[in-house]
């Protein structure tokens, strides 16, 4: 006997599908995505008397038409991978609306068992249920869990695997749609059954959702000589309704519903106003609304930044002592490829990213409050009216606001948006607010072109474009590339739950463990390959002998002259050598591509090793400049600055800086967030193009207004 | 033909025919009447000509055919006589249009007028009546497909009796009149009577349980005037107002 079997859960979002998920894996599962599209897909496992269990998380839905990709997928993998039985998830204080996704999965004819869960909600709101009645109609096994509580789950387990040996279906003539629906689902059946070998009640699910119009089962199934057959019994079937079909079968299947639940379901009177309403009072209020939203952004904020900063010193901290570590040993002034490599170039660019895990674990684990609780859908409520505007989804607005902070926890944040195109929408835009790692930049350069009164404005007006930018772009993208939305924005507001510490912190450690896994790979990869084109070619002959000139110097001057006299010397050879590399020779290459917005070869080059990270900017600026180690608040480099551009020059560099790609990591983490390379290059192309467009147009247009001139 | 003072079943077939196509095309001609009751050009000649010879039609060959006082009188009682029976069997006992259109055709010769005027009460009483109603008439339908115990009866007995109560409560209760979901101000209910959106729109709205029929209460309006929050199947949903603008309702009697 084969002891293996799959298990895949089903339910509606909200009906605690991931509890009882977890509650039947632990902590053995793996989340990645379904292949080629931006759709998460969990699995975990268990053992259970004897069986290896495999369960297979599908994404939640409220229905099995072909309405959404999450519907399109749950329903490939139910026909397509043939799980051995399919556990049903059921709020039971939300019985009707649940069960049409049972009933469809009745007409599918998995084998199926239901998981009544949540059932002391519904109690404690007044329901109560015949369960041997209900398993009886249906046909299929219930069994009661309550998932915060892990009641039920072993239970459930036994029931999964007794109906996984079985080889009964259920009944796919669960609902009779009526003479007319009926008379046309036989005549599409007849027709199928004589170009295929489908079972009946296959083939009567085939000609349903041909009737339905569905486009998913459409190319599948309707063959050319189909095709009219299909076509006159919809318009006869919907010329004698007076309705669409599809509302038609959905009206019939909520009727069998509604007869269900009147034999099943005793109601004693409804509570009007329960905790979950009270808290709504003040939440989703007409004036503390927005105040309590923007003052849990706030926290959320304070949390995954201010609570996080002292754990990210700490984490910086130890790579730099790990770096010291590595670079004790070698000799002390030796020159090694090797040490250079493992100090600037992999401790560098990898601790670059790791020192960020604190933060997304704090940002996940508030997410994860927000999102389980049920206030995230709130927050969608009360922001929609914003972020539709501009073609996004109310839950658009945290990950956008997220991006204040850093794009690599913002971009990840989408994940709460249900809808594919919202989501690629939205990471696609979040890299245009401007985030912490591009405040050096500005903060370097506004003093040193700017008096003192144009510092908040100027730097207001920064974050202002970026908006704007990310606006625009967004309703752009939504009527081009990410067209279509004939979609209603329908949310559930699902009732306020405790959150569980066990659901908050498999989601903390999923989502940091896979932002270390996956984006540290890509990461590695593009810091060796940024480490190498800032470093080689290695300069051997110089323009200056700066070896001769130490050596006079240090026989010449006093100490303190030659101290100063030696960092000039070591400072303009490493200009030297970087204006050698292939970083300073693509900056060289690209002065006459970047000379419209002003640059010269010299920010070139420092903007190539931005793109490790954006606050590199300013310390590759002060090695061109030679000016030695840079910071924002390097005074020495400011005034070369000044001496070298323009204040035009200079919003220039910021507006770029602003609107390109921020860092690799964005890069990557769009590649895995997207599951497409597609996306990511579209992504860095899109904000480079757009970066160079606006910036040459400001540019060009200030030189005009002879802004150009000091 | 012979003259009789009952007009026979076939003539009566006639006047309907006439009386639908004049309503349809303004008039009637041969042809017309002819392919409506799948028989002969000339057997509606013989036929007009036994209706003019009693004065129910005017009716000369080669012109149009147009109903006398009498005449238009007659026919409409046959119509109505055929509607009222359709009506009894697709109100009350749930048959297809397709199935009741013939049989009403075949009936309403034979019915005579005080069973036809019982049959039209039954269908007012059906409807109106708190032990009956529209949802005692779907009740018949799911026991017309199932098997059904009268498990449920005290808890529907006394549902009933509780909407009698309310009804008598509000004696000048409002006419029911359509209006959109998305004029409704919070706290206020109202039953779905349609939903008027694009094919897919109203698709997911159907879905997410919004038949016609369920009751939907506005609950509140989000901070900055949209989305709305309703509540319906027991359930909070948020609509945008869009599309609460495509939803029509009626207010319930409270």
């Amino acid at each position: 006997m084969d002891k293996a079997i799959t298990i895949a859960l089903a339910g509606n979002p909200n009906a605690g599908k991931s509890t009882v998920f977890n509650n039947m894996t632990g902590a053995r599962q793996h989340v990645g995505n379904y292949p080629g599209v931006t759709v998460e897909r969990k699995e975990g496992g268990c053992t259970h008397n004897g069986f290896d269990v495999k369960v297979v998380d599908l994404p939640g839905t409220y229905s099995l038409t072909a309405y959404s990709i999450e519907e399109v997928i749950a329903r490939k993998f139910l026909i397509e991978e043939q799980p051995d039985v399919v556990v049903d998830i059921i709020d039971a204080s939300n019985l009707e609306r649940n069960l049409y996704l049972t009933v469809q999965l009745i007409e599918l004819g998995v084998p199926l068992v239901l998981a009544f869960n949540m059932s002391d909600v519904a109690a404690a709101q007044g329901h109560q249920f015949d369960l041997e009645k209900l398993s009886a109609l249906l046909g299929v096994p219930i069994i009661p869990t309550t998932g915060h509580k892990n009641k039920g789950t072993a239970e459930l387990l036994d029931a999964a695997i007794e109906v996984a040996q079985q080889t009964k279906g259920t009944n796919p003539e669960m609902v009779r749609y009526g003479q007319e629906i009926e008379q046309a689902i036989a005549n599409v059946v007849d027709k199928l059954e004589k170009s295929n070998k489908l079972s009946y009640s296959r083939n009567r699910w085939i000609a349903l959702k041909l009737l339905e119009g569905d486009d998913d089962v459409a190319s599948r199934h309707l063959s050319a000589e189909l095709r009219p057959v299909v076509e006159q019994q919809i318009t006869e079937v919907e010329h004698k309704l007076d309705e669409a079909l599809p509302t038609a079968t959905a009206s019939h299947r909520y009727g069998l519903i509604s007869g269900v639940c009147t034999q099943c379901v005793r109601s004693t009177i409804e509570r009007r106003h329960s905790i979950s309403d009270a808290i709504d009072l003040v939440a989703t209020n007409r004036f503390l609304g927005i105040p309590v939203f923007m003052g849990l952004m706030y926290l959320v904020f304070w949390l995954t930044f201010t609570v996080g900063a002292p754990l990210m010193d700490l984490l910086d901290g130890s790579f730099g002592w790990l770096a010291g570590v590595v670079d004790g040993w070698w000799a002390p002034g030796a020159e090694s490829a090797l040490r250079s490599l493992l100090v600037d170039g992999i401790i560098g660019g990898v601790g670059g990213v790791v020192i960020f895990l604190p933060n997304i674990l704090l940002l996940f684990l508030a997410i994860a409050i927000l999102e389980d609780s049920g206030y995230m859908a709130r927050a969608a409520f009360i922001m929609d009216r914003l972020m539709h505007k501009i073609g996004l989804h109310g839950k658009s607005f945290i990950p956008m606001l997220i991006g204040f902070g850093c794009s690599v926890p913002a971009i990840m944040a989408t994940r709460t948006l249900d809808n594919r195109r919202d989501r690629l929408v939205t990471m696609m835009v979040v890299p245009l607010m401007s985030c912490g790692a591009r405040l050096p930049i500005y903060a370097l350069i506004i003093p040193a072109f700017f008096p003192g009164a144009w510092h908040a404005p100027l730097l207001w007006i920064i974050y202002v474009i970026g908006i704007v930018l990310a606006i625009l772009s967004a309703k752009l993208l939504r009527s081009t590339v990410l067209k279509g939305e004939s979609v209603p924005f329908l949310m559930e507001l699902p009732p306020y739950r405790m959150p569980t510490l066990k659901g908050i912190f498999i989601h903390m450690w999923g989502r940091g463990w896979l932002y270390l896994k996956k984006a540290g790979t890509i990461i590695l990869g593009i810091s060796i390959l940024l480490w190498v084109m800032t470093s080689y070619p290695k300069k051997t002959e110089f323009q200056r002998d700066y070896d001769a000139e130490i050596a006079a110097l240090q026989t010449s001057a006093t100490t303190e002259l030659q101290e100063e006299g030696l960092a000039e010397i070591e400072n303009a050879r490493m200009a030297e050598t970087l204006s050698y590399t292939v970083a300073g020779r693509i900056g060289h290459a690209l002065e006459p591509v970047i000379k419209p917005m002003g640059f010269d070869w010299r920010i070139g080059t420092a903007m190539i090793g931005a793109f490790a990270a954006k606050e590199v900017f300013v310390a590759q600026m002060g090695i061109v400049f030679s000016v030695g180690e840079a910071d924002e608040d390097s005074d020495d480099l400011r005034d070369k600055l000044k001496d070298n551009y323009t204040p035009l020059i200079g919003f220039a560099i910021m507006m770029f800086s602003l609107i390109s790609a921020p860092c690799m990591a964005t890069i990557a983490i769009t590649k895995r967030e997207s599951n497409s390379w597609m996306w990511a290059l579209f992504q860095l192309a899109g904000l480079t193009v757009l970066a160079w467009v606006v910036t040459t147009l400001i540019y060009q247009v200030g030189l005009l207004f002879g802004l150009g001139v000091v | 033909m012979a003259a009789t003072s009952e007009l026979s079943a076939s003539l009566e077939d006639y006047l309907e025919a006439i009386y639908h196509l004049v309503k349809e095309k303004q008039a009637a001609r041969v042809k017309d009447i002819a392919e409506r009751l799948h028989v002969k050009a000339a057997s509606v000649t013989g036929a007009l000509r036994a209706l003019s010879e009693r004065e129910l039609v005017n009716y000369t060959p080669y012109e149009i055919v147009t109903f006398t006082r009498s005449g238009e009188a007659a026919a409409l009682d046959v119509v109505r006589r055929h509607s009222a029976l359709k009506d009894f069997f697709v109100k009350i006992l749930l048959v297809d249009e397709a199935s009741a259109d013939s049989a009403a055709c075949a009936m309403e010769h034979s019915v005579t007028r005080p069973l036809l005027e019982r049959f039209v009460h039954f269908t007012q009483f059906v409807e109106d009546c708190p032990r009956a109603g529209t949802k005692w008439v779907r009740g018949f339908s799911y026991y017309c497909d199932h098997d059904s115990k009268q498990d449920n009866c005290e808890k529907c007995m006394r549902t009933n009796l509780d909407e009698v109560i309310q009804k008598k409560a509000n004696k000048g209760a409002q006419a029911m009149t359509e209006q959109q979901l998305g004029s409704l101000k919070p706290g206020q209910k109202a039953k779905i009577v349609r939903v008027a959106l694009a094919d897919a729109a109203s698709r997911r709205l159907v879905e997410m349980g919004m038949t016609v029929g369920t009751m939907v209460e506005v609950i509140k309006v989000a901070p900055l005037g949209d989305p709305v929050e309703i509540k319906l199947r027991g359930y909070h949903l948020s609509v945008r107002k869009k599309e609460a603008e495509g939803i029509y309702v009626e207010q319930a009697m409270l």
